[in-house]
């Protein structure tokens, strides 16, 4: 049952990969918003988020910084904000390179598009590095942290692979990467909130966890 | 809150430090046992004892990195738990390990610094880091560990501390960086009247700078007290019998009134002695045994701390 449902579900994703490949948009979307931006965005979030506690404790400048009169909170918050940053700063520039390129080879695409879908993105990069955070809180090493958010992604992303709408309703990546928001047939309001509070969810759990961790 | 402030800034004058029972575990073992200590203002505290015994918590105890399982931390008159921000505010700390930025050079330690404490005097760092003759240029991962030692000290000044909180600061340096440490310390910064506390298990060193100490085992405090106030209470007693006394007068020996341990080696007997060295010195003059030399001599730190890590090694 399980098996046949999986090939019919194979059948159709081909089918609607094909429909959007066949379009210059939809070839686009597939290959940055849907498959290599996710993989890129993700690894490189998770090597941020890894890094920004467990990084400190292992190379010990953990009690350079802890001994300073500045509270865990903001230094934690500080942290996870300047790699905010850089995964935004990755991202818009993904995008501006995909206005551009497009432009270039007369495929000019849909600003407002690209923009809320390089948003959804973030977004959804947001809660991976939030989730690598937290590990790098947990652990003292950057491998486990890294590993651990990866893994815990992968598993994420795994409804996605059968085509079915209410698993769908639970697979993250479905929100971060709408095509309709790319074509800008409709405004994902509802993908920006998941998106928005899977990224606070594993922040919200890291703060009071760092501020107990004895080092 | 006030009641906290208002009670630390009247002992702030008398203690440094003050450690109540302090208690700290790691899963079920103790760490640190019904430790409790008082460091006067102004002192140079040398806190010995072997690895492992415990040194390392209670000091990440008093900054607040460790949060203890029982008992009070007051530092400077702040509740080290729940004042934790205004203990940093006030403290230096060199950790024992690097925890400096490799990939940063001195002025981008000096920004960073600068921008996380509450004041910051860069002449004072720019003074030490001249005196250390350290290169401002380079970055840290590039300086040898008796540099990075150093800048870390240099470091510590710009906040202008009034405790200074060291731990293990002078491992790993060589002879000539750690007296050059050292006498920095004392010179430079104790003259200053900063209190400092500083953990080891170089005895020498202690010895050479410290005013207080206090020596830990297994947790647990053993000894607390003015290095010169010990050296005066306990001396060593050196007796050279012109021929191989009997057992039965060592054993005599062993139990005079005043006597903590005997050592022998043919006909040199060493005693180490507490209280009137004088009288115990008389006594064993009038026995009949011939004493060819009778040498009353200062207890040494290494003396004492072997003293007490065997009284509790055997007290176990």
């Amino acid at each position: 049952m399980v098996v046949k449902e999986f090939i019919e579900a194979r059948s159709q994703l081909q089918g609607q990969i094909q429909q959007l490949t066949g379009s210059y948009d939809g070839y686009v979307w597939s290959q940055w918003f849907s498959k290599n931006g996710p993989d890129i965005l993700a690894i490189l979030a998770a090597v941020l988020g890894a890094s920004l506690i467990a990084s400190e404790v292992n190379k010990g400048t953990i009690f350079f910084l802890l001994s300073k009169p500045v509270s865990r909170d903001r230094v934690l918050l500080t942290k996870y904000l300047v790699s905010v940053l850089i995964l935004l700063g990755v991202s818009l520039l993904s995008g501006v390179a995909i206005l551009v390129a497009s432009a270039m080879v007369g495929h000019p695409q849909n600003v407002g598009g690209v923009l809320i879908s390089t948003i959804l993105l973030w977004l959804g990069m947001l809660f991976v590095l939030g989730l690598a955070l937290l590990f790098s809180v947990l652990f003292h090493d950057v491998l486990r942290p890294l590993i651990f958010s990866l893994l815990f992604t992968l598993l994420l992303s795994i409804p996605g692979l059968i085509s079915n709408a209410t698993l769908n309703a639970w697979n993250l990546t479905f929100y971060w990467s709408s095509f309709a928001a790319y074509q800008g047939t409709m405004f994902p309001l509802k993908a920006l909130l998941i998106c928005l509070v899977a990224a606070l969810v594993p922040v919200l759990l890291a703060i009071p966890l760092f501020r107990k961790q004895a080092y | 809150m006030e009641a906290v402030n208002q009670t630390g800034a009247a002992s702030k004058a008398s203690a440094a430090i003050e450690l109540h029972n302090l208690e700290v575990k790691y899963g079920e073992r103790s760490a640190v046992n019904d430790l409790s200590l008082t460091v006067p203002a102004g002192a140079i505290f040398g806190f010995l004892g072997p690895n492992g015994a415990g040194k390392t918590t209670t000091i990440k105890t008093m900054l607040g990195l460790r949060k203890p399982d029982g008992g009070s931390v007051c530092v400077l008159g702040y509740d080290a738990v729940m004042q934790s921000l205004e203990v940093r505010a006030r403290v230096g700390y060199m950790s024992e390990v690097n925890s400096l930025y490799d990939f940063l050079t001195i002025p981008q330690h000096c920004a960073f610094c600068r921008s996380v404490s509450r004041q910051w005097d860069q002449e004072m760092v720019d003074r030490y880091v001249s005196l250390f003759g350290l290169p401002t240029n380079r970055k840290v991962g590039k300086f040898s560990k008796g540099m990075k030692s150093q800048l870390a000290l240099s470091l510590l000044m710009g906040s202008n501390p009034d405790l200074l909180i060291l731990d293990e600061p002078t491992a790993g340096l060589d002879p000539v960086a750690r007296h050059q440490f050292l006498n920095h310390l004392v010179a430079e910064i104790a003259a200053q009247g900063k209190t400092i506390f500083f953990s080891s298990h170089i005895l020498s060193e202690v010895e050479a700078v410290a005013d207080w100490v206090g020596i830990i085992r297994d947790g647990k405090l053993i000894v607390c007290d003015e290095l010169d106030h010990l050296k005066q209470t306990q001396k060593v007693l050196k007796l050279t019998y012109v021929e191989l006394p009997p057992a039965a007068e060592v054993t005599m020996l062993r139990s005079l009134p005043g006597v903590m341990s005997l050592e022998q080696e043919g006909r040199s007997v060493r005693l180490l002695t507490h209280g009137d060295v004088e009288s115990l010195s008389q006594t064993i003059q009038a026995r009949s045994h011939a004493l060819r030399n009778v040498d009353i001599v200062d207890l040494d730190l290494e003396d004492l701390f072997l003293k007490y890590m065997k009284e509790e090694s055997n007290g176990r």
